[in-house]
């Protein structure tokens, strides 16, 4: 049975917002930006949000969810992904090495018939928004694995049409010119500048235990069910080269002199990784406030 | 003027006047939301019922009462439910959205409410999928107790428990997490379906929130929700120094300055303030005068702290010449303070005061109107 990670990263949007409000910041550029609801929440409340990330599906999403201003799917473009289309050759085997290990048969064949029909959308909005849908059918399937018989069994166009169908409550404009990136952090802040920075870096070779449901999806995505995170992390800033702690706190603290024309750094962590990163960015900055409603949650703002 | 009487050092009785207001705030906010009276109560009670049955920690358990308790305060002020605020139906529901945000900003501004309470307010609508709100966290990263929270609004907001049994189950992995909707599996088969009403656990209230100072934020809030900033501040203002001028006594004095704060509760459900619906002096407007006294009496009245002003609350709606409602009170039957209030209401209300004159031995007592007037004359 896979393991599904029982502490998953939380970020607090609605924090974040009080946070940012405090500080008058109108931008921020998230360049670890993970699954971007934070950053649609960020958007709808009228702030300019600039992401990036290495793994293609999160920005794939972003465009769906970030970038995009009104653009959603309707009942029949969703009908057009989560089943069959007569008259298109699919791949239907894509995924069976997962086949038995992970899912069934009809699932694996379900991944291969959406891998496909999500491809050939036309709107990189409406491949954003049909792809955090299907995820979260996928997560909805793992999770079965692990309760079955807690949980419905749900046909899985009827999951995905539900899912997918959710996703265009999320889209809204802000009036303002928001972006995603597919990149390292360093391209990321390169590329763009805003009143705040919001960091939550991954750990030390975190992607070595990066969550199941992540890796897995941009699997799917890529069309590669043998795909590993380490593919997408191998060349980056916090790759291979990052792997032992002079190398980690060093890789840190270039982001942050790179980011020494943003008024504001807002660094989250938790209570176990402070005493590895708050000398950081002590070090990088004068002014360090420790906001800390949990210890699994903690923020620190470094203003200069 | 001193709002409450001093509790001479005890700190249950301190803890108690503040549970009061806290408890007024909840039932208020219910109505905000268009929740059925008895919502927060039977949600709270439910919250720890399941929490008992998930083992949860004692202090998350006394957490969980209070953010059950106080679940929809941020619906008060909140766009959504505000007065005067024509939405789209999508920005309507998107408003909707940041309530928990904003029920967990006002719990963090009381401070004597244990720590946790706040993020159980803000995540108490977050989906285990992720596709709750506000911050559509997801999987672990909702804390067990605002799940359990989460499955208590669920259920008392349902008409049948059977039928909300099946819901749950049907939510589990992606409403409710398979464990949380399992924990409220057992509750239910343990108790029938039946909520076991809980007293508030005044213990764990800290003694570091004047009630006075909660209760004049509230009552800021509740104008606001109203769409008349400071109209309370207002009328308080007039009606204290009016009270004066009648030689009231200090205990009805301090009365009238808690229904100051108390009688905009009443129109906290409505869809159009009474303000903007009927000229203060008409006739016209006295069903809903009447109806909105009621409304901030019933939820004065369950309250010790502020059962006192319920009476004048509720006779504000009277008329001095007997043709008022709901009782059709007469003269000196009509507590001087509810005359008072009533009309100060009215004058905050007009734009020319002097017209208040006009009202005096019909609808108000001509000694009150003088009073009223020259008070507000000196404030001017």
């Amino acid at each position: 049975m896979i393991e599904l990670h029982e502490r998953t990263r939380r970020i607090s949007p609605s924090r974040l917002h009080e946070i940012l409000m405090e500080y008058e910041c109108t931008s921020v550029v998230d360049p670890f930006m993970g699954l971007p609801t934070h950053l649609n929440y960020l958007k709808r409340h009228g702030i300019a949000v600039h992401g990036g990330d290495l793994l293609e599906w999160f920005v794939r999403v972003g465009e769906g969810l970030v970038v995009n201003d009104m653009t959603y799917l309707r009942d029949n473009e969703v009908a057009e992904i989560v089943e069959m289309l007569p008259g298109r050759i699919y791949s239907l085997d894509m995924f069976k090495a997962w086949e038995g290990v992970f899912f069934s048969e009809e699932q694996c064949v379900y991944l291969g018939v959406w891998h496909d029909n999500v491809r050939n959308l036309r709107s990189d909005q409406q491949t954003g928004l049909a792809i955090l849908g299907l995820w979260r059918a996928f997560c909805y399937w793992l999770q079965k694995t692990q309760s079955p018989d807690d949980m419905q069994d749900i046909p899985p166009s009827e999951l995905a049409w539900t899912y997918i169908r959710q996703t265009e409550q999320w889209v809204t404009p802000n009036m303002r010119r928001n972006t995603v990136r597919h990149g390292d952090v360093l391209a990321t802040m390169g590329a763009q500048s805003g009143d705040a920075l919001f960091l939550a870096p991954p750990a030390r070779n975190s992607f070595r235990s990066a969550d199941a449901r992540i890796w897995m999806w941009e699997a799917w995505w890529q069309g590669n069910p043998y795909f590993t995170i380490e593919h997408a992390y191998r060349d980056s800033l916090l790759g291979a080269r990052a792997a032992d702690t002079p190398s980690y706190a060093r890789a840190i603290a270039s982001i942050l002199s790179t980011a020494e024309n943003y008024p504001v750094v807002v660094m989250q962590t938790t209570e176990q990784r402070m005493p590895e990163l708050e000398p950081i960015l002590r070090n990088a900055r004068p002014n360090v406030r420790i906001i800390a409603p949990h210890p699994y949650e903690i923020y620190l703002v470094a203003t200069k | 003027m001193t709002l409450f009487q001093d509790t001479g050092g005890d700190p249950r009785a301190a803890r108690a006047r503040l549970a009061d207001v806290l408890s007024w705030y909840g039932a208020v906010s219910d109505a905000a939301m268009g929740n059925q009276p008895g919502t927060a109560v039977r949600k709270a009670s439910l919250a720890v019922a399941l929490a008992e049955v998930a083992q949860v920690a004692q202090n998350e358990r006394t957490a969980l009462y209070f953010a059950g308790f106080l679940h929809a305060t941020g619906a008060i002020g909140s766009a959504a439910y505000r007065k005067g605020e024509p939405l789209t139906d999508r920005n309507a529901r998107m408003a909707v959205w940041d309530v928990p945000a904003r029920g967990a900003r006002f719990c963090a501004s009381v401070t004597s409410l244990p720590v946790e309470t706040i993020d159980f307010v803000r995540w108490q609508s977050e989906c285990w999928d992720g596709t709750g709100f506000p911050d559509q966290l997801r999987w672990y990263g909702i804390p067990q107790s605002a799940q359990l929270l989460a499955l208590a609004d669920f259920f008392v907001r349902a008409d049948d428990p059977e039928e909300a049994l099946n819901a749950i189950g049907l939510q589990s992995g992606r409403a409710f997490g398979p464990d949380h909707a399992r924990t409220f599996t057992i509750w239910f088969h343990h108790n029938a379906g039946e909520v076991t009403e809980v007293a508030m656990p005044l213990e764990a209230l800290a003694d570091t929130t004047p009630p006075h100072a909660l209760l004049d934020a509230m009552a800021d809030a509740i104008d606001h929700h109203n769409g008349v900033n400071g109209r309370w501040r207002r009328i308080a203002a007039i009606a204290d120094g009016a009270a004066r001028a009648l030689e009231l006594d200090d205990e009805s004095r301090a009365q009238l300055a808690l229904a100051c704060r108390l009688f905009g509760a009443g129109e906290i459900g409505k869809d159009i303030g009474e303000d903007e619906q009927f000229d203060p002096l008409a006739r016209l407007g006295i069903d809903v005068r009447a109806a909105n006294a009621a409304a901030a009496a019933e939820f004065a009245q369950p309250h010790a702290t502020l059962a006192s002003a319920a009476p004048i609350v509720a006779m504000r709606s009277e008329w001095f010449d007997g043709t008022g409602k709901p009782k059709g009170l007469r003269g000196k039957a009509i507590l001087p303070a509810a005359s008072i209030l009533a009309a100060t209401i009215a004058y905050a209300r007009l734009d020319r005061g002097e017209r208040l004159e006009d009202a005096a031995g019909t609808q108000f007592d001509p000694k009150v109107v003088r009073a009223v007037m020259e008070t507000a004359k000196a404030h001017a």
